[in-house]
């Protein structure tokens, strides 16, 4: 693979990385000032009709409060994880978006950067939940009500193994989806590059496909996992069992 | 010749492998969109709510479905 301490331009050649920042590091600063730029600088709060830009952010925004926190967190929990909650979207989609620019790179292609954002919905899951509940009432809520004790000592290293299954579900998810995606285009270029000019084609129209159904998967993937972390913090915050 | 033999059986393994899945993502995700269909077919209201549940639907088995490519992929380079 390609080495992760150089960022290689087409025309200009091979940018150096430092040793503290890989490529993907990189792409993920890069997102972190674009949205500082988008919603700190260009984005009006100064009352009034959101005319632009802003109009275009907070269809997006509301989208998240209305349709993703508030229904899987209730009212007030909605409103006070909203901010978490627009931040991993924005993030993940700016990053997988990232990654459709010529010369860019989707950080969300590498399993350490999924990782980490799963681990901030695992840490959020086991807090909230020991926050809101207490340390015995978040080991209770594991144990469903009117189950015999035999079923209950099987269920519940099952039920310890599912906290942990699902933000690992949630990186293998993204990362899968952007890396594939990415893999694929690859895959159907090299044709061209295999076969010679008279694939070059047929190849490059199966990629441009490819390549819009990409833009779909990126926001899509980002939705899904907002949407995810809103309903297993939920679960864990409100437990109905 | 044991050699080339475990190769090809290692990446004939992880390749099938993969097919399999992508054939039961295809019936999973289909039997989700014929749903919706039928739904929109009988209330064309209710679209919008029926489109995100699918496709809500539609990347979690897509999910599961990627987790065993990701296994077929690190099968191959062992």
């Amino acid at each position: 693979m390609a080495n992760p301490h150089e960022w290689s331009l087409p025309f200009i050649g091979k940018i150096p990385l430092p040793p503290f920042l890989s490529l993907h590091a990189l792409m993920m600063v890069i997102c972190a000032l674009l949205l500082l730029l988008v919603f700190g600088v260009l984005y009006r709060k100064d009352g009034g009709t959101p005319r632009g830009l802003t109009n275009a952010m907070e269809i997006l925004i509301l989208f998240v409060r209305d349709q993703i926190a508030v229904p899987n967190m209730g009212e007030s929990d909605g409103k006070r994880f909203t901010p978490l909650l627009c931040s991993l979207f924005f993030f993940i989609l700016f990053m997988n978006a990232m990654g459709l620019i010529p010369l860019f790179s989707s950080a969300t292609g590498n399993i350490n950067v999924t990782a980490a954002l799963a681990s901030l919905t695992l840490v959020l899951m086991i807090g909230g939940g020991i926050y809101r509940n207490g340390p015995i009432g978040f080991l209770k809520s594991f144990l469903p009500h009117g189950v015999p004790w035999p079923i209950l000592v099987i269920l519940f290293p099952i039920e310890i193994v599912g906290l942990f299954i699902k933000p690992f579900a949630l990186t293998i998810r993204l990362f899968a989806n952007m890396m594939g995606g990415h893999v694929v285009i690859f895959s159907l270029l090299g044709l061209a590059v295999t076969f010679g000019l008279k694939a070059a084609l047929p190849a490059v129209a199966m990629a441009t496909g490819i390549y819009l159904l990409e833009i779909l998967v990126a926001f899509l993937q980002a939705f899904i996992f907002t949407l995810l972390s809103a309903m297993f913090i939920g679960s864990c915050l409100h437990p109905s069992h | 010749m044991e050699h080339a033999a475990s190769q090809g059986l290692i990446i004939l393994g992880a390749t099938i492998g993969a097919g399999l899945v992508a054939i039961g993502a295809g019936i999973g995700i289909g039997q989700i969109g014929r749903g919706a269909m039928e739904g929109i077919a009988r209330q064309p209201d209710a679209t919008a709510k029926i489109q995100t549940a699918m496709l809500i639907a539609a990347a979690l088995i897509e999910g599961i479905a990627l987790f065993s490519e990701v296994i077929c992929l690190l099968g191959l380079n062992k």
